[in-house]
């Protein structure tokens, strides 16, 4: 048998007429979403779009090319300050914003450089150690406010005619959108590959020609660039940015939004990053949830504390990165993946 | 005014050099770099605290009770997570510590994070034993540089003269060749993990006083002592002891000469170059993969 | 002038001699045996070659370019492929993947052009295809249709094993280095095996170097043969001189038995 197949359609984008549609479909209701919503909610959505820039890089680092990150709020906090700088000198948005994923970019290319000779556990301790020193430099550094912290300028969006609330969910909604789309290609042209390559073997990747070093450097610019957009409009959603805004746990929070959507998917990327933002703001009021809140706040009252509940989402993040690895390690995409086949099948 | 900063950079040196064999110790046994060790220490030291300041009991079988404690805690962590892990690679484990870290960090807060605790342990900081015109040396000065000779000289005890040490080694050396041999290595790998939790927690009980109770307590401490083992090679223990005192000695120098603001990066600043120039550490023997 | 020389190469590690100046030439479009017992020293040779180890002496050339201590991935570019022993390949890919893979020194769509992949006419894209279309012709040259779209990892042995010669002959190497290619196959495979090798050499000209225990197989496809031992080489030439050699039955032997 002897199909002659275009190869075109391994390389689009959309594997066929249905997900193209799902996707199109989905556009349309982000699109529209702003007229028939509250400005809560379309704050909540920013916040998931903020989550989902930041891991698809993390991702393509850590699920990808098989490096690791325990630093990755550094990299958000340099894209933040660095974009609250350039606009408060009066850079308009859209060049500040290139510009702080650029330095970012450069930054992470630079703490790249020690990932070409160390294995794993040294590469972990090395990006932790940038995560915590990142915000001991900037709380000490009087440009950024030190430790109290700096205003973030508001963007200039009174042209479009909306409310800014609405304009910036545009300008957050895009931007996703715009990396999502950009990381499928990226993922599947020869630098993807070349990734991948070398997460599963780098000496293979080696000896059929791939620059390892070059590649590694690479994806952490990547991942980095990704995170320094992502900072940069998470100061403008903050509008004031402060050093502990970006801390330690964050990059862990960071690491399990991926672990939890499916390390190596972008579709992991944004399951895990909507999921994840969701979860994080329904655990800060969970004593109001109905009949769980109860039973939590009885509980803390007899075994633990009532005043430390919101300690609650950090138990929860813990047993999320340890379950998921025990028990699904391809996270939220290998379930959808599994359900997917199942209904194929049904009811067969 | 140079003997003080000794005094100091001991000090500090062994309390880091504590926690990097605790690090040490696990990374021997398993290769994971275990991100929960210092939430470990963090809450036996609790549990020293409870024992101590609510139950009221003695101090030494306050310190007794945390390191059972803090053996069954390092015990049970591995047998029920780390062992059970499915498909074990580096990431998993690494996300497995993560994942026990955050959870015990979140437990913590919940129960004790709110309220300000004072520690009253029977050696205080402000109590002087020992005072020239030049230095100052305190009760807890004193505690810390005895208990981690205390605890460096059991360890070497363990390891180079019980069947256990033994037993360790052979499975640190090559895991089927010592399953092959009738060690348990399972248990074994359990075991590590409660001596090094042990070890821990005493770092833990060191450093309560000096900074304060809360469940953050050990993360500035947890970097140092990762500094420290890796620039002694994070698989040689007398290379990690070496590794914590010069760390010690390089930051109190750095703090005392160059700029106190940013002192707590200079454990950053070491791990990095020491990458950089010999990424195997000081002490241990370059690795090179085979094909 | 040969196409490829090794020149008094020597490689010790931590006091156990690897190899100790050793020397050979390759005609283009030969098929070159290197035999020897386990531990003589014959993977050193590959991995002094394709760069994953620096020779501690000596020099090697490829097509009149001195190519010693280059990077592995230069070395590629160069023109020298290889397979692994015990197998390398992205266990986690595709077969297909894999082999795409093999190609990654012939793309050349910089980051900018990759972005606008989406279209069918644009530059990215056309490469992208046209890369497939080579692999296809890889995948029909090896029979591995069947397996182009599984994960490596659930290939059978033999067909991976097929797999990273293909993703070999992906690069379009001048020279081949092929590390046991018929260990762990079943007679069939290895009879299949011992086709595609001479078919390589005959259909694509493809030099290629054989590390093998298989006697049957080197008999059968080799022009000429070096043995080694401890190192060091203690004959080399025809394959019938070199496997009758005394040094050779003794190294394999350990005595020399009374030939009848």
């Amino acid at each position: 048998m002897k199909l002659k197949r275009g190869y075109f359609e391994d390389i689009r984008i959309f594997r066929n007429r249905a997900s193209r549609f799902w996707t199109f479909l989905f556009i349309l209701v982000l699109a529209l979403l702003p007229f028939f919503i509250k400005a809560y909610y379309l704050s909540v959505i920013n916040l998931m779009a903020l989550n989902v820039i930041v891991a698809l890089g993390l991702n393509v680092l850590v699920g990808n090319t098989g490096q690791i990150s325990l630093g990755h709020a550094g990299f958000v906090a340099i894209g933040a300050y660095s974009g609250a700088l350039l606009m408060q000198l009066g850079l308009p948005f859209v060049p500040a914003l290139l510009l702080a994923a650029l330095l970012t970019a450069l930054i992470g290319a630079f703490l790249g450089i020690p990932s070409l000779r160390l294995e794993g556990p040294y590469l972990s301790i090395v990006t932790l150690g940038f995560g915590l020193a990142v915000m001991v430099i900037i709380g000490r550094m009087d440009v950024f406010g030190g430790r109290t912290g700096m205003s973030v300028p508001k963007l200039k969006l009174g042209w479009t005619g909306l409310p800014y609330d609405t304009a910036l969910y545009y300008v957050f909604t895009i931007t996703t959108v715009v990396l999502v789309i950009i990381t499928i290609i990226l993922l599947k042209s020869r630098i993807g590959r070349a990734f991948q390559a070398i997460r599963d073997s780098d000496i293979a990747a080696s000896v059929i020609g791939i620059n390892v070093s070059h590649y590694k450097t690479f994806s952490f610019a990547i991942s980095a660039f990704y995170a320094g957009i992502a900072g940069c409009l998470w100061g403008l959603y903050l509008q004031f940015v402060t050093p502990g805004t970006f801390s330690f746990m964050m990059s862990i929070i960071f690491l399990a939004t991926i672990v939890l959507g499916g390390l190596g998917s972008v579709t992991g990327s944004v399951l895990g990053a909507i999921v994840m933002t969701y979860l994080g703001l329904q655990l800060e009021n969970i004593v109001g949830v109905p009949v769980l809140g109860d039973v939590i706040v009885a509980f803390s009252d007899s075994l633990m504390n009532t005043s430390g509940i919101a300690n609650i989402k950090w138990v929860l993040t813990g047993l999320i990165l340890i379950g998921v690895i025990l028990f699904e390690p391809m996270g939220l995409n290998g379930l959808w993946l599994r359900v997917k086949r199942y209904w194929r099948l049904w009811p067969f | 005014m140079i003997s003080q900063l000794l005094v100091n950079a001991l000090v500090a040196g062994s309390i880091y050099a504590l926690i990097a064999l605790s690090m040490s110790i696990i990374y021997k046994a398993s290769e994971i770099p275990n991100f929960a060790q210092g939430e470990m220490a963090m809450f036996s030291t609790y549990i020293t605290f409870i024992l101590l300041s609510v139950l009221g009991w003695p101090f030494l079988y306050a310190l007794a009770g945390t390191l059972v404690f803090a053996f069954c805690l390092g015990f049970l962590f591995e047998f029920i997570f780390i062992r059970r892990a499915k498909e074990p690679n580096l990431l998993g484990f690494i996300i497995i510590t993560l994942g026990f870290q955050m959870v015990l960090y979140g437990l913590a807060g919940w129960k004790w994070g709110s309220d300000q605790r004072t520690f009253s342990l029977p050696f205080s900081e402000s109590e002087v034993v020992f005072q020239t015109e030049s230095v100052v040396l305190t009760e807890h000065n004193l505690a810390s540089i005895v208990l981690a000779i205390l605890v460096m000289a059991g360890l070497y005890l363990l390891l180079e003269h019980t069947n256990l040490g033994l037993a360790m080694k052979a499975s640190q050396q090559n895991v089927r060749a010592a399953k092959f041999n009738g060690i348990p290595t399972n248990r074994i790998l359990g075991i590590s993990f409660g001596i090094s939790s042990i070890v821990g927690a005493i770092a833990g009980v060191l450093v309560a006083p000096i900074s304060t109770l809360d469940p953050s307590m050990m993360w500035d401490p947890l970097l140092k002592g990762f500094a420290a083992a890796v620039l002694g090679g994070m698989k040689s223990l007398h290379g990690v002891v070496i590794g914590g005192l010069l760390l010690g000695l390089v930051e109190n120098l750095f703090g005392f000469y160059i700029s106190l603001e940013f002192k707590s990066i200079v454990a950053f600043a070491i791990i990095m170059l020491v990458l950089f120039i010999k990424p195997s550490g000081l002490f241990d023997k370059h690795y090179v993969r085979k094909v | 002038m040969s196409l490829f020389s090794l020149n008094h190469i020597s490689k010790s590690f931590g006091g156990v001699q690897a190899l100790s100046d050793l020397s050979f030439e390759l005609e283009e479009g030969e098929i070159f045996s290197v035999i020897g017992p386990n531990g003589a020293g014959k993977s050193t040779i590959f991995n002094c070659i394709s760069g994953l180890y620096t020779p501690d002496e000596g020099s090697i050339q490829l097509a009149e370019k001195e190519i010693t201590g280059w990077a592995p991935h230069r070395i590629a570019r160069a023109g020298i492929a290889r397979t692994f022993q015990n197998l390398e390949l992205f266990r986690y890919l595709t077969a297909v993947d894999n082999l795409l893979l093999g190609r990654h020194i012939h793309m050349q769509a910089s980051l900018l052009r990759i972005l606008a992949m989406p279209f069918r006419r644009s530059r990215a894209a056309r490469e992208e295809i046209a890369h497939r279309h080579k692999v296809e012709e890889i995948i029909e040259f090896l029979e591995l249709e069947a397996y182009r779209d599984r994960p490596v990892f659930a290939l059978p042995y033999g067909i991976q094993k097929l797999l990273e010669l293909g993703r070999a002959l992906a690069l379009e190497p001048k020279i081949l280095l092929l590390d046991e290619p018929a260990a762990g196959l079943n007679n069939e495979e290895r009879q299949d095996m011992i086709f595609w090798i001479k078919d390589i050499r005959d259909q694509l000209g493809v030099t290629v170097i054989v590390i093998e225990h298989n006697m049957e197989l080197v008999k059968d496809i080799s022009d000429r043969v070096l043995a080694l031992n401890f190192g060091r080489m203690i004959a080399t030439g025809q394959v019938l001189e070199v496997l009758e050699h005394e040094e050779v039955r003794k190294a394999y032997l350990g005595e020399i038995p009374e030939t009848t």
